[in-house]
């Protein structure tokens, strides 16, 4: 076996972070050098920073273990998230030992690689992330029927955690784009045998801040931390084959 | 002395709901539901309740479906009477069991993405400890969506909250409790973005903070799980109940501890030693497995212990194999790809054609604020405070006892969420109109003190030392010298962390303000869970004392811990409630003080 025989292997690395203090509006980049193992992941570089050289640097994670997207930041100019990236990979991966970290640019930073994640939700709110009107169930006290080769279809656009990383990294602006990840959360409603409010929906997709302001780079698909195909669903909205016929 | 700290405004509600988790949500769903006008503000301390632990939950979701020939709501509340080594009360499994089903539905028809069976209907599967005919097999119980059921209930709960006008404090977090003479009316909550303290006056408050991994070093919790809710409640004066009740789940990647979901036992996984053995038949013949958490948990501590683990140098830790390498490509790839997803992502491993490695990793907190089945908040004498509430895993009904099923934490969460939201609708009905004032005066100083502090330490070094404390001595295995050892060093911890300066004075997210008052409610939440722990002299469920492994009758009792002051603990009791088997209907004698053998 390949892993009963692996051994420690210690990597030197220079994270550049960019840095924000609110109190003074001030913004910078400071150099960290810190020594780490194989498979560490940038959160416990963050916290290795936090006890060992700086209690100051601020940054948010919850689950780290890519379960809830809160940890998204900049390496190297690619949108990910800071608990899946381990040492080894991002050393493989960047071909470099010096990373540069960022914020994402979904919304603005509160200190350093904290960003406003409530201003970056309110395009989702705006999508309407819940079935607007349910339909009937057969029966009182029953679960609607779905077929698992209808669910097939858009379970993997249920997956999205809102992380935001495919926001950053979409090359059509903000302002106008209501974002892949609003898309996504509109474009499983529609497809949801369960939600009868189509035309709401459909408005929304198809209005000024919708789909047709994507460009199609799948930048999006990309990065996506859950392997999502987020452009195939924008694709599928943008050809109008998302309606559920059932 | 810094200009700002002071109370900024104050803002009234209806309700407040503090952490804006699966159970705090879907309580404040229920009552918007039912009462559209209600005035509802819930706190969440992480970036947006998306981001609550409840979204971690992989498994699923335990509910005897009516429909179901083979199961019924008995075989489930005895199944949660037996793996809670007779330390649950029987009227919250009775009520959380029969009501479960619905809820069930509720998700469903509120548009939660379950698992669908080849009818279209949600699919079932089985887990640990969940039989039907008292023990004779193995009983398909839980629902699920995928290997996220829990991001399924999260998003459904806040969807359906967000959907009725629900309004969020993301970043907040509750630093103390007010009262009006015994009534609880509210809370200062400290905004993190904004670096100020606010008054919210509420009619009624919901305290749903979620668990305290983060008092052990190896945890499947999330950062932010730190047992704020225990300590505000210790902090008035309040009990906590059966604190030393902390489980381990059997299956921590090695490492950070992320959680590998039983899922990977319930579709074939096997424990393997150093050896490649199949170690649990010796453990647990009937079961193997599938025996519950504690067990199976003590089974690979044990082996590891006698020198049949294998160890990993960048972690520096010992370990087991869960093999998973036999299971079809189908069941990888349909049925536990996130999970297998996690020893690819975390160990650069492939476990189609590799072993994985695994340790036990704790994951939830059985004790809790004391409640009645109604989610009343009660004080050592059984008497409920008005106006305050508690649910999930902050709170103990106690539906869990001193051992938790899997998949019953999930159905806990929105049941009680329900209930409760019930029950506060119809308090909100009785109380009056005008909210009595309260000044709250602790918060300000406990933030001064932290702020003027000059000793030269470190939040975090105090912190790791104190996980590596709790980890080592208050585990899975426990000794009275360990667990005397262990009060002692969080008695120096806490006078380090006192002194500790920071290093920024800043107010706006200042991180390591909020970690000096984590730290607190740590070493608080630590101390009681270690106390408790030596007052039980005897093993139950997940609490295992190797000085006394035997469970004893005379300690058929819940333990109520109160510590106003930090380390100055007394403690009560509060009787187990054994109606099911009082009321001596049909399969009663099921219901007594009863072995559990698996």
């Amino acid at each position: 076996m390949s892993n009963e025989n692996s051994h420690s292997q210690v990597y030197k690395l220079t994270l550049k972070i960019k840095r924000y203090d609110p109190e003074e509006k001030r913004s910078w980049v400071q150099a960290y050098n810190l020594e780490a193992g194989r498979i560490l992941r940038f959160v416990d570089l963050f916290r290795q920073i936090n006890d060992e050289q700086d209690p100051t640097l601020a940054w948010n994670s919850s689950c780290e273990h890519g379960q809830c997207g809160t940890c998204s930041v900049k390496v190297n100019g690619k949108p990910l998230l800071a608990c899946e990236l381990l040492v080894e990979n991002a050393v493989q991966y960047f071909q470099t030992r010096t990373f540069t970290i960022e914020p994402l640019n979904v919304a603005p930073a509160v200190r350093d690689l904290v960003v406003d994640l409530a201003a970056a939700y309110e395009r989702i709110d705006r999508v309407q992330p819940y079935i607007i009107q349910p339909g009937s169930p057969p029966s009182e006290q029953d679960a609607y029927p779905i077929m698992p080769q209808s669910l097939d279809h858009y379970v993997n656009a249920t997956r999205c955690i809102n992380c935001f990383c495919c926001a950053s990294a979409c090359i059509s602006s903000h302002n106008s784009f209501l974002g892949p990840n609003a898309m996504l959360a509109t474009i499983v409603r529609v497809m949801d045998p369960r939600e009868q409010e189509k035309a709401k929906r459909l408005k929304i997709l198809y209005s000024e801040q919708g789909v047709y302001r994507c460009h199609s780079s799948r930048a999006c698909s990309f990065v996506c931390p859950k392997e999502i195909d987020v452009a195939h669903f924008i694709a599928l909205a943008k050809e109008g084959r998302i309606l559920n016929k059932s | 002395m810094n200009k700002a700290l002071r109370i900024n405004s104050t803002f009234e509600c209806d309700l407040l709901i503090v952490g804006a988790g699966g159970a705090g949500l879907r309580c404040a769903a229920e009552v918007l539901d039912k009462r559209p006008q209600t005035q509802i503000m819930a706190i969440t301390k992480g970036a947006h309740p998306q981001k609550s632990h409840t979204s971690t939950a992989q498994g699923g979701l335990a509910a005897v479906d009516p429909k179901d020939p083979a199961d019924k709501p008995i075989y489930h509340m005895f199944d949660t009477w037996k793996g809670s080594d007779c330390a649950a009360d029987q009227n919250i499994i009775c009520k959380i069991c029969d009501a479960a089903w619905e809820q069930i539905v509720w998700l469903e028809n509120k548009g939660m993405h379950f698992s669908r069976d080849t009818d279209g209907k949600p699919g079932k599967r089985t887990f640990g400890g969940h039989t039907v005919n008292f023990g004779e097999s193995s009983a398909y119980r839980a629902v699920f969506e995928a290997d996220r059921t829990g991001k399924g209930i999260m998003d459904t709960c806040w969807g359906e909250s967000l959907k009725r006008g629900i309004t969020f404090i993301n970043q907040g977090i509750a630093t103390e409790l007010l009262f009006s003479r015994n009534q609880c009316v509210g809370c200062i909550v400290f905004k993190q973005k904004q670096g100020e303290f606010i008054r919210i006056l509420s009619k009624a408050t919901v305290l749903a903070t979620g668990g305290s991994g983060q008092i052990f070093k190896v945890t499947t919790n999330c950062r932010q799980n730190t047992g704020d809710g225990l300590a505000l409640i210790l902090q008035t004066g309040l009990p906590v109940m059966d604190p030393e009740a902390v489980q381990f789940h059997p299956t921590g990647i090695v490492g950070p501890g992320i959680l590998a979901s039983e899922t990977l036992r319930s579709v074939g996984g096997i424990l393997r030693n150093r050896d490649k053995q199949a170690f649990m038949e010796h453990y647990a013949p009937k079961m193997k497995e599938l025996a519950p958490r504690d067990l199976v948990s003590r089974a690979i501590a044990s082996e590891i212990r006698a020198g049949r683990g294998i160890f990993n140098p960048d972690h520096n830790v010992e370990h087991i194999w869960i093999d998973l390498r036999h299971l079809p490509d189908a069941v990888h790839d349909k049925q536990i790809p996130e999970v297998t997803g996690f020893f690819k992502k975390y160990l650069n491993l492939d476990p189609k054609k590799e072993l994985c490695p695994v340790h036990p990793s704790n994951h939830y907190h059985m004790g809790g604020i004391p409640t009645s089945v109604y989610g009343e908040v009660q004080d050592i004498s059984g008497q409920s405070i008005p106006g305050l509430f508690a649910i999930g895993e902050c709170a103990a009904a106690s539906f869990h006892g001193f051992n938790r099923l899997g998949t019953n934490s999930l159905l806990e969460l929105i049941t009680m969420g329900k209930f409760v939201g019930d029950n506060i609708l119809a308090y909100l009905s009785r109380v009056p109109g005008k909210l009595p004032e309260a000044e709250g005066r602790h918060s300000v100083s406990q933030f001064t003190g932290y702020l003027d502090a000059r000793g030269k330490d470190n939040i975090g070094h105090i912190r790791d030392a104190m996980r590596m404390l709790m980890t080592e001595n208050v585990g899975i295995f426990r000794t009275e010298e360990g667990l005397t050892k262990a009060v002692d060093v969080l008695n120096e911890l806490k006078a380090r962390a006192d002194k500790t300066a920071l290093s920024s004075k800043s107010l706006r997210m200042n991180q390591e303000l909020v970690q000096h008052w984590e730290l607190d409610n740590l070493l608080t939440v630590s101390m009681a869970v270690a106390q408790g722990a030596l007052n039980r002299r005897e093993s139950r469920g997940a609490h295992f004392r190797e000085d006394f492994p035997e469970r004893r009758d005379a300690f058929n009792y819940h333990t109520l811990v109160s510590m106003k002051q930090f380390a100055k603990v007394e403690f009560s009791k509060r009787d187990v409630d054994m109606s099911i088997f009082e009321e001596g209907g049909k399969h009663y004698e099921k219901f007594g003080i009863i072995e559990r053998r698996y």
